[in-house]
C-alpha cells in the first residue's frame, strides 16, 4: 500500500526532515509512526499526501509512484487516502452533516450520494443524533469523531490520522482508537502518527520508530518504549 | 448543482468581505462609467463629423450684387459638373428661415438684425469626397461668388519669375505694393486657378501649377489675387471635429486604462482576503482531493461577480446621465443634436469590460495567492 524507498526529505536550509527512509506497508495493515516532535512524522505523512516532493528516493502509494505523477492526477490520488488531524480540521460555521458533506461535494459527488452516505456514516461514527449541531456545540472527542466520519465517508483504502488523539483525555481517546480500529477491520490501510504511548502499547500493531528523521525501530506487535 | 454550490461560496465571500467588495465596485462602476460616457461622446462627435459629411460638400455663396443671370448661369456651370451629384439653391429668405429654426427660444437675438445680412447661396453635394477642393477652386474666381479680391494685377502688379513652359511647373511670384500672400489665398492666371502649395513667405511665393507647357508671360496680364472666404466646404468642420474625436479617444483611453488597473488590483486584493477568510476550506477542499478549478471557480465567480455588479450600476448611471445630457441640449442648444449610444453596444462593452476587470483581478490573486 505505502512503500518508501531511500526517501530523503531536506527542507531549507539544511534542515533534515527525513533521511534514508525505507519503510513498506502492506495493505490493509495497521502502524503507528511514533517519535518526538520534530522526529519526521509529519514530514513522512505530508509527503504521503504529495503536498510536497522528496529529496531523493521514491514514494509509491497505492500502486503508483508520486514522482511520476502527472499534476492533474492529484486531486485523484488525494481522493483515495482519507486524512485525520489532531486540530480536526472542521468548518465552525457549518454543521456537523455539512461538514462531512462538504467533502462529498467538493469532489463532485451528486446530492443524492451524499443525502445517502452522510446519515450512514455519521451513524457509524455514533453522532446520528448530532448531525445538525455545529462544531462548537460538540465534546472535542466528538468532534474529531466527524473529523474520522469526514474521512472515511469515500472508504478511501488509506486512512493516515496525524496524532488524532492529541488534543484529547485518554478516555476519549480510546474511542477514537477502537473507531480507527474498525475501520482498519473493513480492510483500509491504517497509518497513525502519535506519541501516546499507552495507547501504542495497548493495541500491540506495528510500530515504526522515527528519531532525527531516520527509522529507528520497526517492529510488528510493537511497544512505544 | 455544482454550479449552485459556486455561486453560493462566491456570494458568501462577497458578503463577508463587504467592505472590501463594495470599494471594488465602485472602482469597477466607476472606470465603466468613464468608459461609457467616453464612448457617448466620441459615438457624437464622430456622428457629427459623418452628418457634416453627408450633409453638405461644399457652399457658395452668392454675391448680393450679382444679377439674376449671373446666378443662373453659375448655377448651370455646376450642373454641368461631372463631379456635382445634386444642387440645391438656398434664396436669402430662406437662410434666413434656416437661422431663425435653429435658433429657436432664442428670437431676441435675431430681432436685433436689421434686414437680412445672409447671402442666397448654392449647396454642392459630391459623388466623391475626394473631389471636394477640387470642385471648391472653381468658384474662386467666379464673377457671382462673393469673393473679394484681395490684390488687383492693376493696383499691385505680379511679377512671374522663371518659365512655366517645357515641363516646368514650379516658378516664384512677387506681389508688389505691399500685396501680402497668405495660405487662404488663390492664385488666378486667366481662367486658371491654382492654389498656394509652399508656405508663402510675405510678398513673395512658389506656386505649382497643375499643367506645365504654356509661357507664363502669356499670363502676366489680368492676374488677381482672390481669397476663399465665398466658397465653404465641410472639410475644415470635419477636421476639427475629427481632431477633437481623436483626442477625446486617447485622453478617455489614458483614463479608462488607469482607472482599470485600480480595478484590477483593487478586485485581486479583495480576492485575496476571501482566499485568507477560507483557508480552512481551502485546506480542506485540497486534503480531500477537489480539484484545483474546483477550489479556484468561487474565487474566479466573485471577482466576476464584482465587475459585474459595478459594471451594471456603470451601465444605468451611463444612461441616466446619457439622457439628461441630451435633454439638456435638446432644449437649450438644439442645433448640436445629440444621440445616445445604441443601449445594446452600450450593455456589450460594459458588461463585457467589467466580467473582463473582475475575472483579471481574480486571476492575478489566485497565481499569487492560491497555492494548490
Amino acid at each position: 500500500m505505502i512503500r518508501f524507498e531511500n526517501v530523503t526529505k531536506i527542507y531549507d536550509p539544511n534542515i533534515v526532515g527525513l533521511q534514508d527512509v525505507n519503510v513498506h506497508i502492506e495493505r490493509g495493515d495497521f502502524a503507528f509512526l511514533v517519535g518526538h516532535s520534530g522526529s519526521g512524522k509529519s514530514t513522512f505523512i505530508r509527503l504521503l499526501l504529495k503536498e510536497f516532493e522528496p529529496s531523493r528516493g521514491s514514494i509509491t502509494v497505492a500502486g503508483r509512484n508520486l514522482q511520476r505523477m502527472r499534476r492533474g492526477a492529484l486531486p485523484h490520488h488525494r481522493r483515495g487516502i482519507g486524512c485525520v488531524f489532531q486540530d480536526f480540521k472542521l468548518l465552525p460555521n457549518r454543521t456537523v452533516a455539512e461538514n462531512v458533506a462538504y467533502a462529498l461535494r467538493v469532489t463532485g459527488q451528486p446530492a443524492r450520494t451524499i443525502r445517502r452516505k452522510v446519515p450512514e456514516i455519521l451513524q457509524l461514527v455514533g453522532l446520528g443524533e448530532k448531525m445538525s449541531n455545529l462544531p462548537d456545540e460538540l465534546s472535542a472527542g466528538e468532534q474529531q469523531r466527524v473529523s474520522v466520519a469526514r474521512a472515511f465517508v469515500n472508504h478511501p483504502s488509506l486512512l493516515v490520522a496525524d496524532e488524532p488523539t492529541g488534543n484529547l483525555d485518554p478516555d476519549t481517546s480510546v474511542g477514537i482508537m477502537q473507531l480507527l480500529y474498525r475501520i482498519n477491520r473493513t480492510g483500509t490501510t491504517v497509518l497513525m502518527a502519535t506519541h501516546d504511548r499507552e495507547m501504542v502499547d495497548k493495541m500491540r500493531k506495528r510500530v515504526i520508530a522515527l528519531e532525527g528523521g531516520k527509522v529507528i525501530r520497526d517492529e510488528d506487535k510493537g511497544l512505544y518504549r | 448543482m455544482r454550479f449552485r454550490f459556486f455561486l453560493g461560496e462566491a456570494l458568501d465571500s462577497l458578503t463577508r468581505n463587504w467592505v472590501m467588495s463594495v470599494a471594488a465596485i465602485v472602482t469597477v462602476l466607476v472606470s465603466m462609467f468613464v468608459l461609457g460616457i467616453g464612448a457617448f461622446v466620441f459615438f457624437n462627435l464622430q456622428n457629427a463629423t459623418s452628418g457634416i459629411r453627408n450633409k453638405l460638400e461644399i457652399e457658395v455663396f452668392i454675391k448680393n450684387t450679382a444679377s439674376q443671370d449671373q446666378v443662373n448661369q453659375l448655377g448651370d456651370q455646376i450642373k454641368g459638373m461631372p463631379e456635382v451629384k445634386s444642387m440645391d439653391f438656398v434664396s436669402k429668405d430662406e437662410a434666413l428661415q434656416r437661422l431663425r429654426d435653429s435658433m429657436k427660444g432664442h428670437e431676441d437675438v435675431l430681432a436685433a438684425l436689421s434686414g437680412n445680412p445672409l447671402p442666397a447661396s448654392y449647396e454642392i453635394f459630391l459623388k466623391d469626397t475626394n473631389q471636394t477642393s477640387l470642385v471648391a477652386s472653381r468658384f474662386y474666381n467666379n464673377q457671382a461668388v462673393d469673393n473679394s479680391p484681395v490684390a488687383d494685377s492693376a493696383d499691385n502688379p505680379i511679377t512671374l519669375a522663371g518659365d512655366l513652359s517645357d515641363g516646368a511647373t514650379n516658378m516664384t511670384v512677387t506681389a508688389g505694393g505691399g500685396a501680402q500672400f497668405t495660405k487662404d489665398m488663390y492664385f488666378h492666371i486667366d481662367n486658371e486657378v491654382m492654389r498656394i502649395t509652399d508656405n508663402p513667405n510675405g510678398d513673395t511665393m512658389s506656386i505649382a501649377r497643375a499643367q506645365a507647357g504654356t509661357k507664363a508671360e502669356a499670363h502676366t496680364k489680368g492676374t488677381d489675387i482672390y481669397s476663399e472666404n465665398g466658397v465653404k466646404t465641410g472639410g475644415d468642420t470635419t477636421e476639427r471635429v475629427n481632431a477633437v474625436a481623436n483626442y477625446t479617444l486617447i485622453g478617455g483611453s489614458g483614463f479608462v486604462i488607469l482607472l482599470a488597473v485600480a480595478s484590477v488590483l483593487l478586485i485581486s486584493n479583495t480576492i485575496r482576503l476571501s482566499i485568507f477568510a477560507r483557508r480552512r476550506e481551502v485546506e480542506i477542499m485540497r486534503l480531500v482531493g477537489a480539484t484545483n478549478w474546483f477550489i479556484r471557480w468561487p474565487f474566479v465567480m466573485e471577482g466576476v461577480f464584482t465587475g459585474l455588479l459595478g459594471a451594471t450600476a456603470a451601465v444605468i448611471l451611463v444612461i441616466v446621465v446619457q439622457n439628461s445630457i441630451i435633454d439638456v441640449i435638446s432644449s437649450q442648444l438644439s442645433f448640436l443634436g445629440a444621440e445616445a449610444v445604441p443601449t445594446g453596444w452600450l450593455l456589450l462593452s460594459i458588461i463585457g469590460g467589467g466580467i473582463l476587470l473582475g475575472s483579471v483581478g481574480s486571476a492575478l490573486a489566485l497565481r499569487r495567492f492560491l497555492k494548490i
